[in-house]
């Protein structure tokens, strides 16, 4: 019983970031912009929601008031990463610029930014910021008592603040994308721009609209993937930027295939993990470091699934081309 | 002012210009990092990495070391640019061929010019997916070599985990977490000095700068001078006409990665193949495939641009190393993101100095129109 | 008070290069229908796009009813009951019919869409003007025809009253269009003022209450369409006598080049676009292809010269089977094709012209060794190329191709075609986009292939062009062959009720069920 606690809150764990990513992605393609940056922005996002938790810490604020820290850590996330993709958005709306040569100074950029910043704030070599016991979620911080069943452990193995505010991003994309004016003309933007600059509707404001909520996303999800991971933040966001975008393929431009695509991924790689326990799993007991084997995984059943819907895209028809209102 | 603006009419001077603005500017940047971080020391760090690469010849010739493989993979991502592709899987293709390469040399104790060989198919059959993808699923290929990097690091390090004569401590070393090295391991495999480690008191240098320089000038010609580069470039700049042509426009994507992956393959043989580097086995994807995409940006992608681009950035990263205990090095990384971030603009400064030029060139001929001498065609 | 609804006034747009509006004045009444005449590049399509607030006027002001306005984006233009279908549809294609009438000014609830009270609005104005929609369709899926209705309900529904129709009718099938013509005037009875861009004279004396005509970016003057005829409209607009036919000869005809039997091609879509069709060229003679386009035409183009596959059926060119033979192997057995899309296929842009010139023939021992490309010889052979034809361009051989005028453009995809000296030239839209002495030179060549025994086969949409040039004609209607004609003895109209699929020749069914 145990193993599945863990199994499934371990999933769920690492599918919040990949979702919150890949939605943020979602958005900016949608509005006609590529988003290769996704892995800087993450990084950017984490630094900064991790300085400042650990500066929380430091001064007795996080472990007296965790909910609150946790949700103005994140609101930092958030707005880091909002700035740090608006670079971005500067380069391929206003410089017209090649998107994904932009987005990959942006990749290359946020991990050394990050490494300068932490051995200025922390002190030369050290590259780690631990992550604060009271960014977890516990009965205890809910002001529960011990006990519960089934569901209470299941609910409060892996819980960070960032879970419940992922299904809400989600929610809330569907009736963005969807149910309202500003989804329509993101729409429009992304298929076809000439169309939306005819009746109006401002590309270039709508592009910057698209990126800066990716960058909001993306920020968030590299906190939310860093409390994941468990070690503190070192720089690195172990190539999720990237794994979010062929969950945003995979799950062809939708924010509810989407979020089955995320839990997929993130299945396979909890499975490695678990590979021994699991007794219909290969064990490889013979081969050295067979978590390797495992950590592939979800790369290469992302290449098979690229190949095999690869007819079926739905992508965003005017993406990556800068627009340019005195083309005809 | 005439023979000045016919210069900068010029294609090829535009793009020069634009890569010099992108530099300096990119360098001014990383001044004020430097000031930004530590300011006393900020003027003497600006120095150092502009002098240390001159500053002996130990390290001209590390210089030189790390500007072979940037050329190479510069030349990597600058042949697939020029036929349509980004490459940005250079890093998983460079990967790979380190791992044959080492491979071939220490496993099976082959000479250096077959492990040299190796590499290169190693690097070839990675570049071979995201081409094959490309052309039979029009998967894009920024996605496939990006998952590829990713796999490429896991396998190799899998299998050489997995291959204990690959590891240091069974040829004697205490650590099995990085390969043998090769000095130790199969002497034969290393590339060849000439000499030229004497010359320049570092066991560093050999001859793979020139092998860098040779393989630059021979892709040079192939893209210019042969029908095969000409094929390469049409389906890079149209992809429907090269096809209205009778160009087997998907045979020559494969084949274009192909080629792409063997040079960055070439690239990770002659990083490791050398005197005093191993391979460390660790959970980081290698940072050279992707040096590799401002050495070709900045050269504009043209193979001969290249090698001066490539020397650059390995000059300029030796001066980084240099700036520690004051500063971290990363900061070069940082000066290297900005001159990407603004290679990205360049053409929009190729815009703006053709903007100039008409605009000059219109007032011109409004003046002559008033002194009354007609109208110069 | 004044006469005028609108009034642009001394207007002058320049881009780097040209100036596509020179001191233009153009007054239109209220509640007429006033047409814009001019020859491709003339400055048509920009001045209207200045008046709908895409472009801004370098020079000169906007009146409308008398008042001064400035109009700096589609929003002012809609402010000012402005509306404006283009030429090249601007529809979101996979949004409904309903969402892309609202794009732009969609009814909200605190930026929740309200798609009810749209649909009713929509549903009613369709309704009123007989514009025929179904506001749930998705775009992509529907006709060129309601299209276009989309299009003019996108106007109707944000209540403009000045419309503006950028070359409406160039998709249009011939019933089509009078029904557009019918529901112009329908609107210019009631008070709204229309104003059309066209090249097409009949069409403009048909609906047109009074016609401007444009030349080079400047006014040549404004006319009463009562008050005069095609000759003159033509001359104002070209600035000479034009003559409407071109000068052919008898020629001999000889064997049959290429021989289609029983072609079934589907091209891009799943469905069958070309069905059991059969015809032959033969030496000496010009075939062409004539048809309201979407109804095959391209599809049997491109798998004709190998540009897609062909799912059943034979296709022999001098005997030779090239039914699976690849675009490189048709060449050599002596194919040339002049494409649609001169960007998409015939050039490489970022080539230089010399470049472009040998795209067909790099690979010849002319040209290479052993891999190598003599570059000598491409040099001599572009500059013999460049002067036998005609081609302009900045810097000769070595100009970017990019920089070259459309015209020049297509000389030099024409010179390259022909001088392989095919023994089949397929020539799709050779003279699209192109002014009136490029017309000519191209017609001319067409001719000159001909008169030297070769079979042309050509395909167009103007049908001026094909009268004028052809000697035999084939109609395509829903991807088959319905009439073959001889230019001599049939019209305009006759053409047109075959093109729609009024009528059919049973004789020419007969004819391909004995071939």
């Amino acid at each position: 019983m145990n193993i599945l606690i863990d199994i499934i809150s371990s999933t769920v764990l690492f599918a919040v970031p990949l979702m919150l990513v890949a939605l943020g992605g979602m958005f900016t393609e949608r509005s006609g912009v590529i988003n290769i940056a996704l892995e800087g922005i993450m990084i950017v996002g984490a630094l900064c929601s991790c300085l400042f938790m650990s500066y929380l810490d430091g001064i007795g604020y996080g472990p007296a008031h965790p909910l609150f820290s946790m949700l103005v850590a994140i609101l930092i996330a958030a707005v880091a990463g909002g700035i740090f993709s608006l670079l971005l958005a500067f380069a391929a709306v206003n410089l017209k610029a090649d998107q994904v040569i932009g987005g990959t100074a942006l990749n290359i950029l946020a991990p050394s930014l990050a490494i300068v910043i932490t051995w200025a704030v922390q002190g030369q070599g050290e590259t780690t910021i631990l992550i604060p016991t009271w960014a977890r979620i516990t009965r205890a911080t809910m002001g529960l008592g011990e006990g519960g069943g089934f569901v209470s452990d299941l609910i409060y193995k892996n819980l960070y603040l960032t879970t419940p505010i992922a299904f809400l991003v989600l929610i809330l994309s569907i009736i963005l994308l969807y149910k309202t004016r500003f989804g329509l003309r993101l729409r429009s933007c992304g298929e076809h721009p000439q169309a939306a600059d005819s009746v109006g509707i401002n590309v270039y404001k709508m592009r910057y609209a698209g990126v800066a909520i990716s960058g909001v996303l993306a920020g968030v999800g590299g906190l939310a993937f860093t409390m994941a991971a468990g070690s503190g933040f070192q720089a690195t966001v172990a190539g999720y930027g990237f794994l979010a975008l062929a969950v945003m393929i995979f799950g062809n431009w939708k924010p509810v295939n989407i979020l089955g695509a995320s839990i997929f991924f993130a299945l396979f790689k909890i499975i490695g993990s678990y590979s021994s326990a699991l007794p219909f799993l290969p064990d490889f007991n013979n081969v050295n470091s067979s978590e390797y084997i495992y950590l592939m995984l979800p790369y290469v059943v992302t290449m098979i699934v690229l190949v095999l819907t690869s007819k079926r895209s739905a992508a965003p028809k005017a993406e990556g081309i800068p627009y340019d209102k005195g083309k005809r | 002012m005439n023979r000045i603006q016919e210069l900068f009419a010029r294609r090829g001077v535009k793009s020069i210009f634009a890569s010099l603005l992108s530099i300096v500017i990119g360098l001014f940047i990383g001044l004020l990092l430097l000031f930004g971080f530590n300011a006393p020391y900020a003027v003497g760090g600006f120095f150092k990495i502009l002098n240390t690469g001159f500053s002996s010849a130990y390290n001209f010739s590390k210089v030189l070391y790390q500007a072979a493989p940037l050329i190479l993979t510069g030349l990597s991502v600058g042949f697939a640019f020029k036929t349509g592709l980004f490459n940005i899987g250079a890093s998983g293709q460079y990967t790979m061929g380190a791992f044959f390469g080492l491979v071939a040399a220490i496993q099976f104790q082959l000479p250096w010019y077959v492990a040299v060989l190796a590499a290169m198919i190693g690097g070839a059959v990675w570049g071979l997916f995201p081409g094959l993808f490309k052309a039979l699923f029009n998967v894009n290929e920024v996605i496939t070599s990006i998952m590829f990097n990713w796999i490429s690091l896991f396998l190799v390090n899998l299998l050489l985990a997995n291959m204990p004569m690959m590891l240091a401590n069974y040829w004697g070393a205490a650590n099995p977490d990085r390969t043998a090295s090769v000095a130790t391991a199969n002497s034969n495999a290393l590339i060849p000095t000439l000499g030229l480690d004497k010359l320049l008191h570092s066991d560093y240098m050999n001859i793979s700068i020139f092998l860098a320089i040779g393989v630059a000038v021979i892709c040079y010609i192939i893209l210019n001078k042969t029908t095969f580069g000409y094929e390469l470039k049409a389906c890079g700049y149209n992809r429907n006409a090269s096809v209205y042509a009778g160009i087997n426009a998907k045979r020559n994507i494969v084949l274009s990665m192909v080629i792409a992956g063997a040079l960055a393959g070439l690239g990770g043989a002659i990083s490791y193949l050398n005197g005093p580097v191993q391979y460390v086995i660790k959970k980081e994807i290698l940072m050279m495939g992707f040096n590799g995409i401002p050495v070709a940006l900045l050269a504009a992608a043209n193979p001969i641009g290249i090698i001066f681009s490539g020397f650059f950035i390995s000059y300029i990263q030796i001066g980084g190393n240099a700036l520690q205990p004051e500063f971290s090095s990363e900061i070069i990384n940082i000066i290297i993101a900005a001159i990407i971030y603004l290679s990205a603009v360049s053409l929009l400064i190729k815009e703006l100095i053709t903007r100039i030029l008409r605009k000059k060139k219109k007032e011109e001929l409004e003046a002559l129109d008033q002194n009354g001498e007609g109208v110069a065609k | 008070m004044s006469e005028y609804i609108i009034e642009m006034i001394d207007i002058t747009k320049e881009f780097p290069g040209v100036k596509a509006n020179d001191d233009i004045t153009l007054q239109i009444q209220k509640g007429e229908v006033h047409a814009l005449l001019g020859e491709n590049g003339a400055g048509k399509s920009t001045l209207m796009s200045v008046l709908f607030g895409l472009y801004q006027p370098d020079q000169g002001h906007i009146k409308i009813d008398g008042q001064p306005v400035e109009i700096r984006n589609p929003n002012d233009a809609n402010a000012l009951h402005i509306g404006m279908v283009h030429q090249h549809f601007k529809l979101v294609e996979c949004f409904t019919v309903l969402e892309n009438i609202i794009l732009g000014v969609e009814p909200n609830d605190l930026g929740f869409l309200k798609k009810k009270e749209a649909r009713e609005k929509v549903v009613s104005l369709s309704e009123k003007y007989g514009l025929s929609v179904d506001p749930d369709a998705v775009v992509s899926d529907i006709t060129v025809g309601m299209q276009q209705r989309v299009e003019i309900l996108k106007m109707l529904y944000r209540d403009n009253d000045i419309l503006i129709f950028d070359e409406p009718t160039a998709v249009l099938t011939p019933q089509e269009i009078n029904e557009l013509m019918e529901i112009m005037r329908q609107f210019a009875d009631e008070g709204k003022s229309i104003l059309f861009i066209s090249h097409k004279l009949n069409e403009i004396m048909a609906v047109a209450d009074r016609c401007t005509v444009l030349r080079r970016g400047k006014c040549i003057g404004t006319v009463n369409t009562d008050d005069t005829t095609v000759e003159e409209l033509s001359r104002m607009m070209v600035g000479r006598d034009v003559s409407f036919s071109v000068e052919k000869s008898e020629t001999e005809i000889g064997d049959t080049v290429l021989s289609v039997r029983n072609m079934t091609a589907s091209g891009a879509s799943k469905k069958e676009a070309v069905r059991d069709v059969s015809f032959d060229v033969r030496g000496g003679e010009i075939l062409c292809i004539a048809g309201i386009e979407g109804n095959g035409q391209s599809e049997l183009i491109y798998a004709l010269t190998g540009l897609d596959k062909i799912n059943q059926g034979k296709v022999e060119l001098c005997g030779q089977d090239i039914t699976r033979a690849t675009i490189r192997n048709r060449s050599k057995s002596g194919m040339s094709h002049i494409p649609e899309d001169r960007h998409k296929y015939g050039l490489i842009l970022d080539f230089s012209l010399e470049q472009n010139l040998v795209l067909e023939r790099y690979w010849q021992p002319e040209f290479q060794s052993r891999g190598f490309i003599k570059d000598g010889a491409v040099r001599q052979y572009a500059e013999g190329l460049i002067e036998k034809y005609d081609i302009r361009s900045g810097q000769g051989p070595v100009t970017d191709t990019r920089s070259m005028s459309g015209g020049n453009q297509q000389k030099a995809i024409v010179a390259r075609e022909i001088d392989k000296n095919p023994e089949l030239l397929v020539a799709v839209q050779p003279t699209r986009g192109l002014d009136v002495g490029a017309i000519e030179y191209i017609h001319k060549q067409l001719v000159a292939q001909r008169d030297a025994g070769k079979a042309v086969l050509l395909m167009s949409l103007e049908l001026d062009e094909v009268m004028d040039v052809s000697d035999r004609i084939l109609v395509m209607y829903e991807g088959e062959i319905v009439g073959e004609f001889d230019p001599d003895t049939t019209t305009v109209d006759e053409l047109g009720l075959y093109m729609v699929g009024a009528k059919r020749q049973q004789a020419y069914q007969q004819k391909e069920a004995k071939a």
